[in-house]
């Protein structure tokens, strides 16, 4: 009786789309809220590899913390990663946002054409950032000749071993790698806008630039604000262009806290360290992430 | 209608409530639908029509109250285990399957034979003249078609019960009509008990036998379509049913309690005497108003006159009040010349101003 | 006419933006001298295949393998589970539902570069990291499935919810409604969701490098990775490797590339 009453509440009760949702929701639990937390508890403990067995570890208080903030390398770590941040969505959003606008228009093949650029969304990072290593190669390197043909530079820049170049090396294949996503998302906050807004802007005197300013930008709003904020996560995922380009290198010239993170808990078994990094950069993540939806239902509700 | 014999009602509702978290839909639902009977829910938008012809089918769930189909109770059946048929508003064919499909959709999930099946769908196709379109799929059909073939898949499974979800609303005007007449028609040949929720009245009055009015979630009234029309049990059914809508005029009934002063002094003679010196609105619906001033009288001012032809409707003015007057046949006057109007006596309603209760 | 020229431009512009897609493949088909001229030639002037003889040399095969294993675990994990969330969540309403949906959609964002230190502690202690491949699946599968029920609850939410009441009212329960109407009519959203799945899954890297300790074991990324760093003067052979590797991204990319857009388009910002 009470397993057909459970067979029936499954059935056709509301059991059947409650259990669906409880599986993957118990998932996701088990397998990112769990090892989310158990950062944060890492992060407050000491854990290296004499410890990493042990379930019971010795309780460090903040001085993982304070010992990470008196790294040498901690405040240019922080600097590089907001300037990898800053620049790659600068550039995503503005380059992604121009060609939005051009596909916008109509041609034959627009659509079709817009699409091959997802060519650059679909790749492996980590095969991107290989290509790119070659393109960026410094005596035999593709762009060092582009760069002189054009008269932009006369000797050889070595992009990936120079300091003053390595953080912009990785940053200008982050930002090939971002544009694709960025202009399509932009493209459907773009269709999004009626027709009609533009028309009778245009018979009330708006020329096209007062058009893109007073129509197009302010109704852009939500889609910008989503689109900045995926593009803060996304940048802040990164991990495998770093890792094929620069390895963070040369002395940490180009490192930024995604990777640190992992070099300390991988290469050099500070889990600890590895651990607090971990756990500032999710709350960072987190608060967007918190921002990003909001700016969802924002937009929806428009 | 007929509580003494349960077992004449095919569908019992009993004290239903819903809730919504703390938004109630359904008031204290009671509401008895004889075996055969075509009875029409109807109320505006958001008066809970269409939840309470859901809690029948078993897709809303009800938070107390019992329902009951042919004497059983059902509250806790999954809606295939009630044996009622529905036709929806946007008709919900299943957009991969063929129009034969769709109609066998029920009967296969029964397990019928095959050659049941063949001969329950080659039915309902010749009733609703699909026979030529059963192996289109919805998209290829208009939207009349798609009605019929909703239609055809609530016929083929000979349900208990038909309930139909706005299943017209989505049609033009002339087609709407055609198969109002055709509903009727069907529900005349198979007899199957059938709930309707419409929130045209004039859908509700020519279909129904019987036809329920439900404003914000409560029953308003109960009746035939011509005893809602003759009788309203309160102001908003007055207003509700009947087309053009019922005037109502603020009154007070004057000190013999036989007649009701309006706006400007004029006095009319009511059906039934009333408490002297009390507030009341006074209903006079459209049609009832005669142009040629017999009966009560009444002097008012064209202030706008539309004609059709067929029908003429001016609004007019007594005092600071407006009326619709409609008038079947031609009409000529012009705006702001006089007009004397006139009703009987036993064309006026009164209603009580605050509860709106008929008196 | 303008509107060719707008053509024109539109394939000037999608020919920059590709161009280290053909870079890979011109590179591939240079032989090791040539690679280092310099001016560089734009266009291999004596092409020659090497493929066959890359795949060999490396074994890139093997590690092909390795990586459709784990991304074919990654997608069925992701669509058994993802699935029929997607679709409860895009039903139902209320509080709790917008508790789970945002729950799914903050656990999606985490940077798997930071989610792999406790993974790894967490795999250590309960022995999973002796089942490598395992593990990347499993953790994966936690990034993709968010992702996945996001895009796919787009989906259902375009079903018509009148279709499941038909069904329900037709004879079917919950789970008959599901299965046999709303699942045939999402079928193609949930197939290009999938794909997208695995070509993520295909090329992923942070996990397969930190928990894959055995060579005989590792993922094309890693192993890819690995040949980057040890042999970083022989760009035939990585441009080799890496053209071999994702030639079958780029077919099923062309292939799909229409309801790919569609896909992204219609659930990526909801």
């Amino acid at each position: 009786m009470l397993q057909s009453g459970l067979v029936k509440y499954l059935r056709d009760g509301k059991g059947f789309e409650g259990t669906l949702i409880v599986a993957a929701v118990l998932y996701l639990l088990v397998f990112a809220a769990f090892p989310l937390i158990y950062t944060v508890v890492m992060s407050f403990q000491e854990v290296d590899m004499f410890t990493l067995g042990t379930l019971v570890r010795p309780f460090a208080g903040l001085t993982n913390y304070t010992d990470l903030f008196h790294r040498p390398e901690f405040a240019p770590i922080v600097w590089n990663t907001m300037i990898f941040v800053t620049l790659s969505i600068a550039f995503q959003l503005t380059i992604g946002f121009a060609l939005a606008l051009f596909f916008l228009q109509d041609f034959p093949g627009s659509t079709y054409v817009r699409g091959l650029f997802l060519a650059g969304w679909i790749l492996p990072a980590l095969v991107v950032g290989a290509v790119w290593r070659w393109i960026f190669a410094g005596d035999f390197g593709v762009l060092n000749y582009a760069l002189q043909s054009l008269g932009l530079i006369d000797g050889q820049i070595y992009w990936l071993s120079d300091p003053a170049y390595a953080l912009y090396s990785v940053i200008i294949a982050n930002i090939w790698l971002g544009i694709p996503f960025n202009m399509i998302l932009l493209s459907v906050g773009l269709a999004g806008i009626p027709g009609d807004v533009y028309e009778a802007a245009e018979m009330d005197g708006a020329n096209v630039i007062q058009r893109f300013l007073t129509i197009t930008l302010p109704m852009m709003g939500p889609t910008l604000g989503a689109v900045v904020a995926l593009g803060v996560i996304f940048t802040l995922q990164q991990f495998d262009l770093v890792a094929a380009l620069t390895q963070g290198g040369p002395a940490n010239a180009s490192n930024v806290a995604q990777y640190w993170s992992w070099q300390m808990s991988f290469q050099t078994y500070e889990i600890s360290g590895g651990a607090t990094v971990a756990t500032m950069m999710i709350a960072l993540v987190i608060v967007v992430a918190v921002i990003y939806v909001r700016s969802v239902q924002r937009e929806q509700s428009f | 209608m007929n509580v003494d014999h349960p077992s004449m009602n095919q569908i019992e509702i009993e004290h239903l409530n819903k809730n919504y978290g703390s938004l109630q839909a359904l008031h204290d639902i009671s509401l008895d639908i004889p075996v055969g009977a075509f009875v029409a829910l109807v109320g505006p938008s958001g008066c809970g029509k269409s939840t309470l012809l859901r809690t029948i089918a078993g897709l809303e769930t009800i938070t107390s109250g019992t329902i009951r189909v042919a004497g059983e109770v059902v509250n806790d059946k999954a809606p295939r285990e009630r044996d009622l048929a529905m036709v929806f508003q946007s008709y919900a064919l299943y957009p991969h399957m063929t129009v034969e499909q769709n109609m066998s959709y029920s009967l296969r999930l029964r397990r019928r034979p095959k050659a049941e099946i063949d001969e329950r769908v080659g039915e309902a196709a010749r009733i609703l003249g699909l026979e030529k379109l059963l192996k289109r799929r919805p998209k290829q059909l208009s939207g009349g078609q798609r009605q019929r073939v909703a239609m055809g898949r609530a016929i083929v499974r000979k349900p208990k019960v038909f309930l139909f979800d706005e299943p017209l609303s989505n049609l033009d005007a002339a087609l709407r009509v055609q198969m109002r007449s055709e509903i009727r028609k069907l529900h005349k040949n198979l007899g199957a008990t059938s709930v309707y929720v419409t929130h045209d009245q004039i859908e509700a009055m020519t279909m129904a036998d019987l036809i329920v009015v439900l404003h914000d979630g409560r029953i308003e009234q109960i009746g035939r379509p011509l005893d809602l029309y003759r009788r309203p049990a309160n102001r908003f059914v007055a207003g509700f049913i009947g087309s053009p809508a019922m005037n109502f005029v603020p009154a007070e009934v004057t000190a013999d309690g036989r007649t009701i002063a309006i706006g400007t002094g004029t006095l009319l003679k009511i059906p039934r005497a009333q408490e002297p010196g009390r507030k009341v609105l006074a209903g006079l619906r459209p049609e009832h108003l005669r142009l040629d001033g017999s009966g009560e009288r009444l002097t008012a001012t064209v202030d706008i006159i539309e004609g059709t032809g067929s029908m003429t409707f001016i609004e007019a003015r007594i005092g600071s009040d407006l009326l619709n007057v409609a008038y079947a046949g031609t009409y000529e006057t012009e705006a702001g010349a006089p007009l004397t109007l006139g009703i009987a006596s036993d064309d006026i309603y009164l209603f009580d101003p605050e509860t709106g209760r008929a008196l | 006419m303008k509107r060719y020229l707008l053509l024109a431009f539109a394939l000037l512009f999608a020919a920059i933006y590709l161009f280290p897609v053909y870079w890979m493949y011109a590179t591939a088909l240079k032989t090791s001298g040539s690679i280092f001229k310099y001016p560089p030639e734009l266009w291999p002037s004596e092409p020659l295949v090497q493929v066959s003889r890359v795949f060999a040399e490396h074994d890139i095969g093997r590690y092909l393998w390795n990586s459709l294993l784990v991304a074919s675990g990654i997608t069925a994990i992701t669509m058994l589970l993802g699935t029929g969330a997607a679709y409860a969540l895009a039903n139902a309403r209320g509080a709790k539902a917008n508790v789970a949906l945002f729950l799914v959609i903050v656990l999606q964002v985490l940077p798997p570069s930071l989610m792999v230190t406790p993974l790894f502690v967490a795999f250590n202690h309960v022995g999973l990291l002796d089942y490598p491949r395992t593990a990347v699946v499993l953790a994966t599968a936690a990034k993709t499935l968010a992702f996945y029920i996001v895009l796919c609850r787009a989906t259902f939410t375009q079903v018509p919810r009148e279709l499941k009441d038909a069904a329900l009212v037709d004879g079917n329960s919950h789970l008959g409604a599901f299965f046999l109407i709303i699942l045939p009519l999402a079928r193609n959203g949930i197939l290009i969701t999938s794909v997208l799945v695995f070509l993520q899954s295909f090329g992923e890297y942070v996990y397969s490098r930190s928990f894959i300790a055995t060579r005989e074991l590792q993922t094309a990324t890693v192993n890819l990775a690995t040949y980057l760093s040890a042999n970083s003067a022989d760009w035939v052979g990585l441009m080799n490797y890496a053209g071999i590797y994702v030639a079958p991204i780029l077919i099923v990319f062309i292939l799909l590339q229409r309801q790919i857009v569609t896909g992204l388009t219609s659930g990526a910002l909801k």
